[in-house]
């Protein structure tokens, strides 16, 4: 176990490695959340609640969208295995006592945390110092949120790591990336929650697995979920993290045994 | 037999997809079913002791990183059976890793972003090497490669010899019983090759790790190794101490003869004539049983002999001519 500790470290100081790269972080964070903001500011220009649901209360969402989605980077998770596969570099990975996907899972925490705490926290305190920003519904909301934060980045990581695999057989890193991301802007809740989706696309988008990536856990926030379904969908993520883990596993089976046998 | 490695007609072949070349061959490619098979590893066998060191060479493509790949256990033989330590290495991969160590000169296992040091406080926790023994050998280690003045640096500012070093450190601090180099020396300056090849032969010599090593620098075999294994075209040609690969591969000692007064032609049954330059005449000592001693009493007293020469093939030659050979042949037979 100490190793994936360990990972955890290097993840987060290799981020440190590259100072400007904070500076840069903070400065596209607070672009995005502002646009975000911008629009729902526009789309809200004379109206007080729509759905009942106030201007106030999608400021709040369009935040907790930077706080959720702003640490995890698919692009670098992608790049990473993708990268690690085709060029053959995994091998090296494969030659030491340790499980490349565990490997890989602890490194991205570091570098999240990192992100974590150096742009995404001094982003969403700006915005919301600017624009306000309602407090959780409840202390129990408020709990249930950090316990949705980590499982929006489990299933984060598992997708992108997924798609990363996917690599190795399908096309160009770069197509994958692009795909992911029109798939996460949609499906994740990012741009537009579902509550504004027309049925039957609201009640699909609510649950496919993206959907815990922003919109369970700002909903939550928010008190648009009771306890009782809070609870329930946060066992429906943990089913979906489970099916995407051994989707994973099997992937990475198959990528490392055509390493083993083909070569890469 | 104790053998710490065991090659029993190990093969190893690659399935490739058919390409075919042009705009249409492109179209043609993507929905092919066809198939060529590459043989980079043919039918090889060998047994390596606990301490020894060998050399494994051939030139490139010759298939040796492919054997190290399956002595390591990321790739898997297509034939053959293949044991280190006692186990079937890609089927037991994480149990070898820990007793094995790996250099790949061309894929670095140090993080680039990071301090030095920091890749191997990794590695120490990686392998859950005790704490004092792996202080113990990365102060030992780390004096005799001189790592220390670049501990604190981070790898992406080490030049390359500074790199290998470091790699090669690495390898060693779980204690592994065998150390594996794929091209250890490559792209290295003069003093950073003999740097490496000193360390690696005191480290075989003092601690008795075995060490298996490819490479195409005929130096790191002479320095390190003094047993060779040489492959080619995925076959094995040679197996055996270096010094005997001369006779192995049939080159011939050249002799010199220089008289003060023309002799005329002189024809011996011991040495076989190649140029006569008058008063300097070239021969070829095919036989390898033929002695000096004996070329010279055939040539006897009375022709004014002035100076002798003998030509030793340096192992370069040898292998240099043994490939012109084997290219000849194969263009003589289709």
């Amino acid at each position: 176990m100490s190793a994936y500790t360990a990972f955890v470290r290097s993840g987060f100081l290799t981020s440190l490695a590259y100072r400007n790269e904070v500076w840069a972080n903070i400065f596209g964070k607070l672009v995005q959340v502002f646009a975000r903001v911008a629009i729902w500011l526009a789309v809200y220009a004379g109206v007080t609640a729509v759905d009942r649901i106030s201007i106030g209360d999608m400021i709040t969402y369009a935040l907790l969208g930077g706080v959720v989605m702003g640490a995890t980077r698919y692009d670098r998770i992608i790049r990473h295995v993708g990268t690690a596969l085709k060029t053959g570099d995994v091998a090296v990975w494969l030659l030491k006592p340790v499980h490349y996907p565990l490997y890989l899972l602890s490194i991205e925490a570091g570098a999240s945390a990192y992100t974590f705490l150096l742009a995404v926290v001094p982003t969403i305190v700006i915005v919301a110092l600017v624009y306000g920003m309602h407090p959780p519904a409840s202390l129990f909301h408020g709990v249930m949120f950090v316990a949705y934060c980590g499982l929006s980045f489990i299933i984060h990581f598992l997708c992108a790591a997924i798609f990363g695999v996917l690599a190795f057989w399908l096309m160009t890193i770069f197509s994958l990336e692009w795909l992911l991301q029109s798939l996460i802007s949609l499906l994740s809740g990012l741009l537009i929650p579902f509550w504004f989706f027309p049925e039957p696309f609201g009640s699909i988008a609510s649950h496919q697995p993206l959907a815990w990536l922003v919109y369970y856990p700002s909903a939550v926030w928010l008190g648009r979920l009771d306890i009782m379904q809070t609870l329930l969908y946060f066992g429906f993520g943990i089913a979906w993290a489970g099916l995407l883990t051994l989707t994973l596993t099997l992937l990475w089976r198959r990528a490392a045994s055509r390493i083993t046998v083909q070569g890469g | 037999m104790t053998a710490l490695i065991e090659a029993r007609g190990v093969s190893k072949r690659f399935r490739q997809h058919r390409r075919f070349p042009g705009l249409l061959g492109a179209f043609k490619t993507l929905v092919t079913t066809e198939y060529s098979e590459v043989t980079a590893v043919a039918d090889i066998g060998f047994d390596i002791a606990a301490g020894e060191a060998v050399g494994y060479l051939g030139p490139n493509g010759a298939g040796k990183s492919t054997m190290i790949k399956m002595m390591t256990g990321i790739l898997v033989p297509s034939d053959g059976t293949l044991s280190v330590l006692g186990r079937t290495p890609h089927l037991e991969r994480m149990a070898n890793a820990r007793q094995i160590g790996v250099v790949f000169g061309q894929r670095s296992q140090l993080w680039w972003d990071l301090p030095l040091i920091d890749s191997f406080t990794l590695h120490q926790r990686i392998y859950d090497i005790p704490l004092a023994r792996y202080q113990d050998n990365l102060a030992r280690f780390s004096e005799l490669l001189d790592l220390k003045p670049f501990l604190d640096r981070a790898v992406r500012q080490l030049s390359l010899g500074q790199r290998m070093r470091a790699e090669i450190v690495m390898s060693l601090l779980h204690d592994p019983k065998i150390l594996f180099l794929d091209e250890p020396t490559i792209g290295l300056d003069v003093v950073a090759k003999d740097a490496v090849r000193r360390f690696l032969a005191e480290i075989n010599r003092e601690r008795g790790v075995t060490i298996i090593l490819t490479t195409h620098d005929l130096q790191d075999i002479e320095t390190i190794c003094p047993r060779l294994i040489m492959v080619d075209q995925a076959k094995l040609i040679f197996d055996g101490e270096l010094g005997k690969l001369r006779s192995a591969l049939g080159s011939a000692r050249r002799l010199t003869l220089e008289f003060a007064t023309d002799p005329g032609p002189v024809i011996l049954s011991t040495a076989t004539l190649t140029s006569d330059d008058g008063l300097i005449k070239h021969y070829l000592l095919e036989r390898d049983d033929v002695s000096l001693v004996q070329v010279l009493s055939e040539v006897g007293n009375d022709r004014d002999l002035k100076d002798v020469a003998l030509h030793e093939p340096n192992i370069e030659e040898v292998i240099r001519s043994f490939y012109q050979r084997r290219n000849t042949a194969a263009a003589i037979t289709p």
